[in-house]
């Protein structure tokens, strides 16, 4: 957290929040010369007056906070008739450009009379003497309106001229720069390359880099080093599952059906989907096709059918007395709101009962998205669904994973050929190789009955006729009296059908609906990978260059950095939708590589790193915390895909769930030190560690966890027998490998744990302690048996430790585990 | 840290609340449990409590039987239900089936001064009939267990909004030093519990540290407050005192303030795993006090949860929610309202007593109630009950503020819809938070592009009538 002190709140507020009011003008001056630069804009430089105001950027946040509300798209809530985010009709009534005395907006804003002042006093808004300033230059300056910045598709800049050109040719950093030089500020130093290592692992694959890999790195000086560990992260397995983490938090991916009874519904083999897309870096435009409307396409596949788990990861009910027209509409509701919130970034859940307040989304709209999704076959499961475990949830698909399923094609060609052997012989009895061949047959075909076994039941997407969607006055799901909808996008994007006006349309479908969203020439491809795009930057550095990863509507934040926004959407698009190479470029940018460390003067000017001009310094996620300590500690089980898994977890913690009432075993093979991915998400009772260090119960769409820091979590590193196991774990490996002294056991520890030898007070405190605690455990020798209980089941036959020797080093590891910058990507 | 303090920024940008950048600093800088500042500008007003006690009676009683007697309805009885009030109607399990009126099962007397009239399933709440105010005629918009639910505690049937323990956390801050700001605390007993979710204490958008926290009565009172085996509290102790050191020598160079907020967060957590087995620890109890409420330590009944409740109210806890799950009597209604009013009419009656000689009632509040009430119309899972009902219900508030021994709103002649001085959920929010000095129309946090309130956007009023 950063300091706030020297900003007044109205300094923060939306898009010029990096700017003090005091700083306005000099920003003014400041775009002035930008505005001469003729590779950054098109507009002549006696323009400058006029650029001195973005409509986007300064005008639309005030008057979507201030006055859409009762001025805007919503019909019903309108008053006076008048649209201020509509230029037509501002225009022919409270504003006449360039003339402040003509236009009743500015009166009415500065009035002191109650009855004419606006924004009225009882409504709670005011307007600050900022806000009153920017719109009478804007007024003054022509008033022009430009359309809503995320609803025009991404524009092609170029790459814009620095005057330091030394610190880096990359385009990212370019765009990063010439912001920072138009502010007169500088990018930060780099960060050590320690800490870029460690960086690049957490935010790559999850996980911390091992001692060697760390010692690789730090002695390969060719300017590739880095490369080459991005390109091998890139490329391994942990990628998927770290990304999926990710992914699957915006498509609220569970393992329970959420509502009532939250009895487990089978889908994991959509979970796996997600890691090996992301792992064989299936286009990001193939991606979304597939999960929308896999089923619709061509020949589809079994991945692509899988993919359509998409559709079912709703949260559904089957209690007794549930109406299935209501429920029918809550789905409908559910599934409008995740779809619009994940592609399109935007918040239909308001258009449910009526049009979008702040934004141009209707009611109808609304209803038109959840025609496409009605050909969905979701009757059955209130007719099927039971309280068994997992409950039923036709239609349900049995399948093997893609590895899986390839071992299958392998097992078969091998069984082919030894079949052929044996048949095109003599009796194997009369012949040892073939007596041979026979058991290598059996062998073989034990091996794919095995295999097959594993074949888990997911939910799909299977396209039934359309049932009938009305428009719901109200969101009323009783009133039958709206129109009858068909499938169709938002009515100011566009239309989905190109042969508009034709009498006869083929209905619009899923697939129409995918195609569309990615489609760059006659779709929103352009609008839908700047959504895409806007979540990675958040990923690698942080924070959005947007904010509002879930809101890029009238009320969500203005793109700091738009161009480089657009760009980055444009690349991803023109290289195929591409998530490796967009990814890629960003971690090798040196942007990415700056040190996270503010000065006072950065943190004053700069407090949420706006600019960029420095990295972040978070909390890992909550899965990527036991992942962390899993590895370092030995422990973790790399193992990719498969049934959820079930970690340690207090015991009585599903006593409130009921139909069926539940009882918890957690896994006692290596499935308990699986990653975080496959741990099984409960909706209503989320493992309790998770939960404490943020990870959400997948209830609705998340795009970005909140990050606390509680006691709670605090007391679950502490104390939750996965992490003291752990910490066992730890012990037990520094005291086998980290030599026989104290001092070289510890810098082993401290290399498993932060890939950095300890300093002299860390040295001592540590050592001390250590000292203390190998009394205590000497003294109390049931206490030291107890302590160490998981780690000597852990240990090789023949090996022997001392029990107090392993419960005191495990208080060490306890500590190590918990450090502040454990468990911080910095 | 920095997504969550941008949040919370624009949260505050949205309040509209001018806020100095003092008060500021304050709320971003604590991210722990334990006593903290809430948002500058709150209590909107003079608050006239200081906590509440929400009693969830899970499963919806009846208030056919509890506080609502409908003569016509026992005249009516076996007879059907007329169409009038039924027709488009939404319907839980009855859907579909013949509707018959289902006369009271239960005899009601006066009670009280103000001849309150009260079920003979509850002979102790006829004895503080003058201690609390009967609502009977409020209103919800969900027909369901799990969604009904999230209803009364969001406001909405949408999940991932934050429940109202977290809202007034998240407004007044909390009091309590060692203790989070809101506790949740189960039992069972009567017709098969219906699943509660973690939802209902959620804190939505809110920070995670404003999640209702719930307390165990068996094994670990709160989930990792116990050391792992063979560690003692000194070693413990030294290990957090380790942490804390590293932490905060490390910290001089990166003077990252998050690792300071997290480091005490560790020293807060070590307190908490002192003073939580303090608090559950009923030793320190009189037997009087054990005999009043019925507990019996460890039980897990709503009879000590009623005691925790008392202690937690002591320490300083703003919002003590505890759900008896039983109430969902479809069949046997009588048996089951008997096994249910068993276990909670007499440890309810000792909790008001209790705090009122303490002299506690005066700033606390009692909500008791449930997501909805039932149905006028016969069902029969067994012996005669009844099916969910949203349109009518009975719920009542009790201690600070609150007029005693009044009785507000009224159904129809049989129990059906609300019809007079109706009280919705989110009337019953409104008024609530205006006990606590919070106008419910200002306590509004920025999420998606809305202002988000408990009480969200429709209109909802403060109950002024049952205010004293």
């Amino acid at each position: 957290m950063l300091p706030l002190a020297c900003y007044g709140l109205e300094g923060l507020r939306q898009s010029r929040s990096w700017m003090t009011a005091s700083s306005l003008l000099t920003f003014c001056v400041l775009l002035l010369l930008v505005s001469t630069d003729p590779t950054y804009g098109n507009q002549p430089a006696n323009a400058a007056e006029k650029q001195a105001i973005q409509f986007n950027r300064d005008i639309r946040p005030i008057l979507s906070n201030k006055c859409i509300a009762c001025h805007g798209p919503d019909e019903k809530q309108r008053k006076a008739k008048l649209r201020l985010d509509d230029e037509t009709s501002a225009k022919t009534s409270v504003i006449v450009a360039g003339d402040l005395k003509k236009s009743e907006l500015i009166s009415r804003i500065t009035s002191t009379d109650a009855d004419t002042q606006m924004p009225p006093p009882d409504s709670g808004k005011a307007l600050t003497e900022t806000e009153i300033t920017l719109l009478k230059q804007w007024i003054q300056s022509g008033a022009d309106y430009e359309p809503h910045w995320a609803y025009v598709a991404p524009k092609r800049f170029p790459v814009p001229r620095v005057k330091d050109t030394t610190w880096s040719p990359h385009w990212i950093d370019r765009f990063i720069l010439a912001q920072l030089e138009t502010d007169g500020e500088r990018p930060a130093r780099d960060a050590d390359r320690l800490t870029l290592l460690r960086r690049i692992y957490f935010d790559l694959v999850g996980l911390p880099p091992t001692p060697s890999e760390v010692d690789r790195f730090l002695k390969d000086s060719s300017p590739e080093a880095l490369s080459r560990v991005v390109d091998r992260l890139l490329a391994s397995e942990r990628f998927g599952e770290r990304m999926a983490m990710y992914w699957l938090d915006l498509v609220r991916y569970a393992d329970t059906v959420g509502y009532h009874g939250d009895q487990d519904h089978a889908i994991s083999p959509y979970r796996d989907y997600v890691i090996d897309a992301f792992n064989r870096n299936l286009p990001f435009d193939r991606f979304t096709r597939e999960q929308l409307a896999g089923d619709l396409l061509p020949n589809a596949t079994i991945d692509q059918k899988i993919a359509t788990g998409y559709n079912r990861l709703l949260q559904t009910s089957h209690e007794g007395g549930v109406q299935p027209k209501e429920y029918l509409a809550i789905y409908a509701a559910d599934r409008v709101r995740n779809f619009s919130n994940v592609w399109l970034g935007a918040t239909m859940g308001c258009c449910q009962c009526h049009d979008h307040k702040y934004d141009p989304y209707t009611i109808k709209d609304f209803y038109s998205l959840v025609s496409f999704f009605g050909d969905i076959d979701e009757a059955q499961h209130f007719k099927l669904g039971s309280n068994a475990l997992p409950t039923r949830r036709p239609p349900e698909m049995t399948v093997l994973s893609r590895q899986q399923r390839d071992l299958e094609t392998t097992l078969l060609v091998q069984i082919a050929k030894v079949t052929k052997a044996v048949k095109s012989n003599n009796p194997p009895k009369t012949n040892p190789s073939k007596k041979e061949k026979s058991a290598q047959l059996k062998i073989l075909q034990d091996q794919l009955a095995a295999l097959r076994k594993q074949a888990r039941p997911s939910m799909v997407t299977v396209a039934i006729k359309p049932r009938e969607i009305r428009l719901l006055p109200r969101g009323n799901w009783l009133d039958d009296s709206g129109p009858i909808m068909v499938p169709e996008i938002p009515e100011f994007l566009g239309t989905i059908h190109s042969d508009r006006g034709q009498a006869t349309r083929r209905r619009a479908t899923r697939l129409d609906l995918a195609n569309w969203l990615v489609d760059s020439q006659n779709g929103v491809g352009g609008q839908t990978a700047r959504v895409m795009a806007n979540r990675l930057w958040y990923l690698f550095m942080g924070a959005g260059i947007s904010r509002s990863l879930d809101d890029f509507g009238g009320q969500g934040e203005p793109p700091t950095h738009p161009e480089l926004l657009d760009t980055l959407a444009l690349k991803l698009v023109d290289h195929d939708w591409n998530l490796k190479y967009l990814i890629r470029e960003i971690v090798l940018s040196r942007t990415y590589r700056q040190s996270s460390r503010a000065s006072a003067q950065q943190l004053a000017k700069d407090p949420d790193n706006r600019l960029f001009a420095r990295q972040s310094r978070f909390r890992l996620p909550a899965e990527m915390i036991r992942d962390n300590a899993l590895a370092v500690s030995g422990l973790l089980v790399h193992e990719l895909g498969g049934i959820s898994i079930r970690p340690y977890q207090p015991a009585g913690y599903y006593r409130h769930l009921n139909f069926p009432k539940r009882t918890y075993k957690s896994n006692t093979d290596q499935n308990q030190w699986r990653r975080g991915v496959y741990v099984h998400w409960q909706r209503q009772f989320l493992h309790p560690m998770l939960r404490a260090f943020d990870a959400p119960s997948r209830e609705e769409c998340t795009a970005q966890r909140t990050r606390s820091n509680t006691p709670l979590a605090a007391m679950a590193l502490l104390n939750d027998p996965t992490f003291f196991e752990a910490a066992q774990g730890l012990a037990l490996r520094v005291i086998t490998d980290g030599g026989t002294s104290d001092p070289s056991r510890l810098r082993h520890a401290f290399r498993l744990t932060l890939s950095r030898e300890a300093t002299p007070f860390e040295s001592d405190t540590l050592l001390k302690l250590l000292d203390q605690s190998r009394k205590r455990y000497r003294d109390t020798k049931p206490a030291a048996d107890q302590a160490t209980q998981a780690a000597l089941a852990r240990l090789k036959p023949g090996q022997k430790v001392e029990t107090s020797e392993l419960a005191a080093w495990t208080v060490i590891s306890r500590v190590l585990l918990n450090l502040s910058e454990t468990i911080t990507r910095n | 840290m920095e997504p969550l303090q941008l949040k919370r920024r624009s949260f505050l940008a949205q309040t509209g609340i001018g806020l100095g950048a003092t008060a500021l600093g304050g709320l971003l800088g604590k991210d722990g449990i334990g006593a903290e500042a809430g948002v500058a500008g709150l209590p909107h007003h003079q608050p006239k409590v200081k906590r509440v006690i929400f009693l969830c009676m899970a499963g919806g009683p009846s208030h056919l039987e509890t506080f609502d007697y409908k003569p016509k309805l026992a005249e009516l009885d076996g007879k059907p239900m007329p169409a009038s009030f039924t027709k488009g109607q939404p319907i839980a399990q009855l859907q579909g089936k013949s509707l018959k009126c289902q006369g009271p099962l239960v005899k009601f007397r006066k009670h009280g001064k103000s001849g309150m009239e009260i079920s003979d399933f509850l002979p102790w709440h006829a004895k503080m009939a003058d201690d609390i105010c009967v609502l009977r005629s409020l209103v919800t918009e969900q027909i369901n267990h799990d969604p009904a639910h999230t209803f009364m505690n969001t406001g909405t049937g949408i999940s991932g909004r934050p429940s109202m323990g977290s809202w007034i956390n998240y407004g007044l801050g909390s009091t309590g030093e060692n203790l989070p700001g809101f506790v949740v605390l189960t039992s069972v007993g009567g017709r098969n519990p219906q699943p509660i979710a973690q939802r209902q204490w959620s804190a939505g958008f809110l920070p995670g540290r404003f999640q209702g926290v719930e307390l165990n009565s068996v094994g670990s009172p709160v989930h990792y407050v116990r050391n792992p085996a063979g560690v003692n509290l000194v070693e413990q102790q030294s290990v957090v005192e380790t942490i804390a050191a590293l932490n905060r020598k490390r910290n001089v160079t990166f003077q990252d303030p998050e690792v300071e907020t997290r480091t005490k967060a560790y020293e807060l957590a070590f307190k908490m795993q002192m003073s939580v087995p303090e608090l559950v620890d009923f030793s320190d109890e009189p037997q009087e006090v054990l005999d009043m409420y019925g507990a019996k330590p460890g039980d897990g009944s709503f009879a000590s949860n009623c005691l925790l409740a008392r202690r937690l109210a002591e320490r300083g806890v703003r919002f003590i929610h505890l759900y008896h799950r039983g109430w969902d009597h479809h069949g046997d209604l009588v048996r089951y309202m008997n096994i249910c009013c068993g276990l909670t009419d007499k440890p309810t009656y000792a909790l008001v007593q209790d705090l009122k000689r303490r002299g506690m009632l005066d700033d606390t509040l009692i909500i008791w109630g449930g997501e909805f009430g039932r149905t006028p119309m016969f069902q029969g899972k067994g012996g005669p009950g009844r099916d969910h009902h949203m349109k009518g219900f009975s719920m009542w508030m009790a201690g600070g503020g609150i007029k005693g021994g009044v009785t507000y709103g009224a159904t129809d002649e049989l129990g059906y819809n609300s019809v007079d001085n109706i009280v919705h959920v989110r009337d019953l929010h409104a008024t609530m938070l205006h006990q606590l000095g919070i106008d419910h129309r200002r306590l509004a946090v920025k999420f998606q592009g809305l202002d988000m309130r408990l009480t969200g956007v429709e209109k909802s009023r403060v109950l002024t009538d049952i205010l004293a």
